[in-house]
């Protein structure tokens, strides 16, 4: 448990991260640095995004997956780690 | 010998012609009688009651609740664990990384140049060379509305004015036509369009008065006038604003004037009047001055207002620029009582000046705070440069020189951090980048004709492409910005702080 937030403590401290979201097979947040509606639009535009980046890897390769995704925009980052498909997908702003 | 003979006629029966007529048959129905029944009640006593909901805020879906009591999800701590070393790791190589310098990608079109879309004039006041006085966009962008006036007047006119808007969207646009004039008894010396409900536009006339006006009304688009009260200016209105008061989604009017008032007032729509709600009085003695400046005027002793600037950042200050070149930071929740006695006012007036920055050397005609920096705001007046200052220093950071004669109107681009454009007494309207390492315009929009000034100028907010420059011939030109003026470069929010950080010497 506060390992969990030694972590987040971690991440967040490094140089230019806005914020993470911590986000469950759902797609639901579970855990959050941004404020509420943020974190809920952001939930659900990357889940689908991350959906279909993971299907496009391992339809080219079956035995390949998705390790990271980088959204790259003028104003800003969006760095994906996914989890194992059960499990949670991580989100971070720089 | 000849006799007259009858014959018997011969009929021949025909083979195929047999009677038309078919069956025919009839019969008759009436439905059973109707009854009906009537019977009379009638209401005892009457309530009525009404419901309304108060406009919300979208609503958000509930988080999965973090409940610290609760033991974590099965498999975050180990995901994490996982996870966290190559978070870390591209992150760091991100801070360091050069890749993407200087790359930019753009989806559309973009256009390179300044052009002009539209010139817009009303044929009576051409006639009567009214000068534009001020120009505002509606919430939606796609009205602007333009008053006349004159700006080279010192004694009181009677003359009648207009107001005149033009929608830019419909397609029967007529340049030489206004869709929609109103008139007005006395030339309109400030604009300003309500900023979310586009009907309604405040205005501030050269007699002190205040107008509301409603343009969705067809008989008189009158909403609401201050009338010539105690509480009223007497002196012209030259800038009029909406405030947010307390209450969340209502706006108030602010109006300042050149007699040192600067007044808060509620719409009382019913009555079409309005009711006093706050008064400032900026009154000489009561203005914090530097140590600088140490000069004492004799005469009258109030300070009259030209320009104002409300902080979009900060919603208890805002900026006075007044006749003899100061500039203070007000507040809007000061205490103090202002030094003059009041004349029959219903709100006590205060003095809102809390900081006063270097003056200027000529009266201040326009402030605008800048709408992406909390700290910086751009001021200009008859010495015509242009001053960056700091909220938090008295010297501005940085003067630039607009042109040879006045600065009628500075404002800050809605969409990039570094540039504002500013409107000359020579007609043309400088836009400057403070990203550019020199200190000459980065774009310069001459208006045909001279001898005529531009005299305000207003940035669209919803199309942030246009641009509407009003002149003292009484024409309004819609110009197109180019792409490179219109769109924010990556490092541009990082460089208007380290501008807004320098220390003035």
């Amino acid at each position: 448990m506060a390992e969990v937030e030694e972590t987040l403590k971690r991440i967040q401290s490094q140089k230019g991260v806005q914020g993470i979201i911590i986000v469950n097979s759902e797609g639901i947040p579970i855990k959050t640095t941004l404020d509420n509606s943020s974190t809920v639009q952001y939930a659900g535009l990357i889940h689908q995004l991350v959906m279909k980046a993971r299907s496009t890897v391992r339809d080219i390769d079956p035995q390949n997956d998705l390790t990271f995704l980088r959204v790259r925009s003028k104003k800003n980052e969006i760095m994906i780690a996914p989890g194992e498909s059960k499990k949670s997908n991580s989100l971070s702003g720089f | 010998m000849f006799t007259d003979e009858a014959l018997d006629s011969v009929s021949v029966r025909s083979l195929w012609r047999k009677s038309q007529q078919s069956e025919q048959e009839s019969r008759d129905c009436q439905t059973r009688a109707v009854h009906s029944a009537e019977a009379g009640i009638q209401t005892v006593f009457t309530t009525l009651s009404c419901t309304q909901t108060e406009p919300q805020d979208q609503a958000t879906e509930q988080l999965l609740q973090q409940n610290h009591n609760e033991p974590e999800p099965l498999g975050l701590k180990d995901f994490l664990q996982r996870v966290e070393e190559a978070v870390i790791r591209e992150l760091v190589r991100n801070a360091r990384s050069h890749a993407f310098d200087g790359f930019q990608v753009n989806w559309g079109d973009r256009s390179q140049l300044v052009s002009c879309l539209h010139c817009l004039q009303h044929p009576i006041t051409q006639e009567r060379g009214l000068h534009v006085t001020s120009v505002s966009w509606s919430c939606t962008g796609s009205v602007i509305a333009c008053a006349y006036g004159r700006i080279d007047d010192g004694n009181w006119s009677t003359e009648r004015s207009y107001v005149c808007m033009w929608n830019l969207d419909r397609r029967g646009l007529s340049p030489s036509q206004a869709d929609l004039v109103i008139d007005v008894p006395t030339a309109v010396t400030a604009l300003c369009y309500h900023p979310s409900q586009p009907a309604l536009i405040a205005g501030g006339l050269y007699s002190g008065e205040v107008v509301v006006w409603d343009t969705s009304r067809t008989q008189d688009p009158v909403l609401a006038l201050t009338g010539m009260s105690a509480d009223s200016h007497r002196e012209p209105v030259y800038q009029v604003a909406w405030v947010p008061l307390q209450k969340k989604g209502e706006f108030g009017v602010l109006s300042a004037s050149s007699g040192g008032r600067v007044l808060v007032w509620t719409v009382d729509s019913d009555q079409g009047r309005f009711i006093l709600n706050a008064a400032y009085a900026l009154v000489q003695q009561q203005v914090s001055h530097s140590s600088s400046v140490s000069f004492k005027a004799r005469g009258s002793s109030t300070v009259g207002v030209t320009s104002l600037a409300l902080s979009p950042w900060d919603s208890d200050t805002f900026l006075v620029g007044s006749e003899g070149g100061l500039l203070l930071r007000c507040s809007f929740s000061s205490k103090v009582p202002a030094a003059t006695p009041s004349d029959g006012q219903s709100v006590t007036l205060r003095a809102p000046a809390v900081f006063s920055f270097r003056p200027h050397s000529g009266p201040i005609h326009s402030i605008h705070c800048s709408p992406f920096h909390r700290n910086l705001f751009v001021s200009a007046g008859t010495d015509g440069l242009a001053h960056l200052h700091s909220l938090l220093q008295a010297n501005p950071l940085l003067s630039l020189r607009v042109s040879d004669s006045y600065v009628f109107q500075v404002q800050w681009s809605p969409t990039r951090p570094l540039v504002f454009a500013a409107a000359t007494g020579q007609g043309e309207v400088q836009i400057f980048d403070l990203g550019h390492r020199s200190l000459r315009p980065a774009a310069t929009i001459e208006q045909r004709g001279a001898g005529q000034a531009a005299s305000c100028l207003s940035f669209n907010c919803q199309n942030p492409h246009l641009l509407a420059v009003g002149n003292t011939d009484g024409t309004v030109g819609v110009w197109q910005l180019s792409a490179d003026l219109t769109e924010q470069s990556p490092r541009e929010s990082s460089q208007l702080e380290q501008i807004a950080n320098q220390v003035a010497e």
